[in-house]
């Protein structure tokens, strides 16, 4: 049989924030080359240049249209970092808490409302059988309480509604019928009918950001610490004793929710695409910052989520990440749209960059992107020369292979139950990424009641200072100018912001590496690729006209380039392209 | 449990220069009214989508604020339906990603969208990075606003006969 040769461009990938293209080269029908190209926020700087320091994170927190409280907490420790100010450990928790309601909304609407689809098949969900439906609800998870033949019936009608109005609306542009979908009809409806569940669901739990943020969206963030007022005896004003209480029913909704609900539906997901645990593993390398500080953001080993890094799928002991060295990470521009001047080095540190955009190439129209030329937005950051994966998939590999108990219980239950004999190197996959998402969401909404516990065991003790402001008046700023980091821990992955304050304690310059930076990754100067079009490689398309199987392994790192600067275009209802030559 | 106030909910990224119009003509909305808060209920929706979602239910009305490319002049402001808002593009209504269209059709499927949606779209001229408005958009500021107090004043008037 002769060999053929197709390039399929998927353009937008749709079900992300942001704007992604992504390029496969396909031989009989295998992925054997991929480039991931996109779009990604550059230029805070020209914002925040000269600007109060102080002030950074609210202009932060409005660069993404998910992670709102991400960027703000990076920003506030960065210029915590570089003044040398100390938050008071009330401040750490609710920044905790924050951070763990954040995770767990954007795991679970990540995974049933962005996610799901590329596993299940909507329109086979018509031909459920709904009491058969009941049963394997009760195979998975038994003691989830929606689970009748008439409850399954009425989401099925619903469905009905929607596919025979022919207004698929948000449920559009999907592949039904795909031959790479698996799930019998009753697996299919379940998961619509959860799809649902976690809809209303997602509505409660950013509740606690409104609670400790004083709004929602955008919540209230403060260098020193946090804005809210603690005072148990106090009025709705104040965090009182009744609005305190308030959150426990919400942790306990959410930590039910992921326990009674997503898990099992991703223990069902992977009982019936075995394959995926073998397809999409990628680069191997894996990076985490740590976050969910103990002991102040200074200890990183009193972490939750554990700091180091990881190569080649080495799961032993992580390598420690020295973020005062700034030749640890750099950022090339080989093959992104962005020049260095003359003379410079060729992989610069994000705090001595330079976004200086050079748009060469490609003159659009085009058909195809220059592989061996600059064709993304997105710069090649590299940790010590080498492209790596971020997300949640790093973060429980870090916490694995660093032998916390946590992580070993939550990854080892999990292997058991797929029947994956044990080997957690299976979680470097598709259906491991997938998979990890889900399992760190178990030890977040855990890991939210105990920091809800703690708190509210200092409240008890009377321990209620949540800012420390003695450093709030830049007349008491000893180290200007200075140079501060700050980092996080976004949904997404390792997510920094560097910041450089003059003498004149204004902003002289800020520069931002988010998550999807690492991720959607262009090859680097040594051709070496990115976690996305690593992660293509050897994948088998059933039909490259519909390449669902692209979809599932990019979703499964949930891409968000939402930070879109060059995108917007009056072809808005161009939802997919796809081309193959 | 009585009604929820009429929500006036400006959406848009205000570092992409005119994205964040709906945000901006919120904010000075908010300032400027007179309209009891029990009644009317002013939101920065930001660059947020399914986080909104929460917001919606339980309302007679919504007006959502927003910038929109709908290739008219820019500065021209756009008075849409719920109709014609879901018409104008699948992938948003809008420039940027905070998408309009998918808080409306994600509160539509739940049953959860307020029976009067008024979409006032203002075109926008640019959105490269930067604060502030264009100059264009910045003139259409006091249009828009004549439109959105048209918007609540509609809203807030006896409801049409035969809608529930």
């Amino acid at each position: 049989m002769a060999t053929t040769t197709n390039r399929v461009v998927v353009d937008p990938v749709t079900r992300i924030e942001g704007h992604l293209r992504v390029e496969a080269m396909l031989t009989d029908g295998v992925v054997t080359d991929a480039i991931s190209s996109g779009t990604m926020w550059r230029g805070i700087e020209l914002i925040l240049q000269g600007r109060d320091p102080r002030e950074a994170w609210a202009f932060c927190q409005r660069i993404c249209g998910v992670c709102t409280t991400v960027h703000a907490v990076a920003s506030v420790r960065a210029v915590e970092n570089a003044l040398g100010i100390g938050v008071p450990p009330n401040a750490d928790i609710i920044r905790n808490m924050m951070f763990l309601a954040q995770f767990l909304q954007d795991h679970v609407v990540h995974f049933y409302h962005l996610h799901a689809l590329d596993w299940v098949d909507l329109v086979s969900a018509l031909k459920a059988n709904p009491s058969a439906t009941v049963a394997l609800q009760q195979a998975f998870s038994g003691a989830w309480p929606n689970s009748s033949t008439a409850y399954f019936a009425d989401v099925q009608a619903k469905v009905k509604r929607f596919v025979e109005s022919g207004q698929l609306g948000i449920f559009g542009n999907a592949y039904w019928g795909h031959p790479a979908y698996k799930l019998p009809p009753e697996g299919n409806l379940l998961a619509v009918a959860h799809y649902f569940e976690a809809l209303q669901w997602q509505k409660e739990i950013v509740k606690i950001h409104a609670l400790f943020g004083g709004k929602n969206p955008h919540p209230n963030y403060l260098v020193g610490g946090m804005a809210s007022v603690l005072n148990p005896s106090g009025d709705e004003r104040a965090l009182n004793m009744t609005r305190l209480n308030s959150i426990g029913g919400l942790i306990q909704d959410a930590i039910n929710l992921v326990e009674g609900m997503y898990l099992p539906d991703l223990q069902l997901l992977a009982t019936f695409y075995p394959e995926w645990s073998r397809i999409g593993g990628g680069l191997g390398n894996f990076m985490a910052y740590g976050d969910l500080p103990q002991n102040g953001i200074g200890n990183p080993s009193g972490f939750r989520f554990p700091q180091g890094a990881i190569l080649n799928r080495s799961l032993t002991a992580p390598l420690p990440l020295n973020f005062t060295n700034l030749g640890e990470i750099t950022e090339q521009v080989d093959h992104s749209w962005y020049g260095y001047p003359p003379g410079s080095k060729t992989a610069l540190h994000p705090s001595e960059g330079f976004t200086a955009p050079n748009y060469t190439d490609l003159s659009p129209p085009f058909e195809y992107l220059k592989e061996n030329g600059k064709y993304s937005w997105v710069k090649a950051p590299r940790w010590n020369g080498n492209a790596m994966e971020v997300g949640p998939l790093a973060r429980v590999l870090v916490g694995y292979a660093s032998n916390r108990t946590e992580f070993r219980d939550v990854v080892n239950e999990a292997l058991g139950r797929l029947g994956w004999g044990g080997n957690p190197g299976k979680l470097i996959s598709t259906m491991g990424r997938t998979l990890a998402r889900g399992l760190e969401t178990r030890l977040c909404a855990r890991w939210l009641k105990a920091e809800y516990e703690a708190l509210m065991a200092n409240v008890r003790r009377g321990v209620l200072a949540t800012a420390d402001n003695s450093k709030w008046d830049p007349a008491t700023w000893k180290r200007t100018p200075a140079l501060g980091f700050g980092f996080t821990e976004a949904p997404r992955g390792a997510c920094a912001h560097w910041i450089r304050i003059g003498s004149d304690r204004k902003i002289a310059n800020y520069q931002i590496v988010v998550p999807s930076t690492w991720n959607a990754s262009p090859k680097d100067g040594m051709g070496n690729r990115g976690a996305y079009e690593s992660a293509l490689l050897k994948t088998r398309l059933a039909d490259p006209l519909q390449p669902l199987e692209i979809l599932r392994t990019i979703h499964s790192f949930d891409p968000c380039l939402a930070c879109a600067t060059h995108v917007v275009s009056n072809d808005g209802r161009t939802l997919a392209e796809v081309v193959v030559r | 449990m009585p009604e929820a106030p009429i929500l006036v909910l400006g959406i848009g990224n205000t570092l992409l220069m005119d994205d964040g119009v709906g945000v901006l003509l919120v904010e000075e909305f908010r300032g400027l009214s007179t309209l009891p808060a029990d009644e009317v209920e002013f939101l920065d929706g930001g660059t947020q989508g399914l986080a909104l979602l929460g917001r919606l239910a339980g309302r007679r009305a919504l007006v959502i604020l927003d910038a929109v490319k709908l290739g008219a002049a820019p500065g021209s402001v756009h008075c849409l339906t719920l109709e014609q808002a879901l018409a104008s593009g699948s992938r948003s209504a809008t420039a940027h990603e905070g998408n309009a269209g998918e808080l409306l059709r994600m509160a539509m499927m739940l049953g959860e969208l307020p029976d009067r949606v008024a979409v006032i779209g203002v075109e926008a001229a640019s959105l490269e990075t930067g604060l502030g408005l264009s100059e264009p958009v910045r003139r259409a500021l006091p249009a828009a606003l004549d439109a959105a107090r048209a918007a609540i004043t509609a809203a807030r008037s006896p409801r049409e006969p035969g809608r529930t």
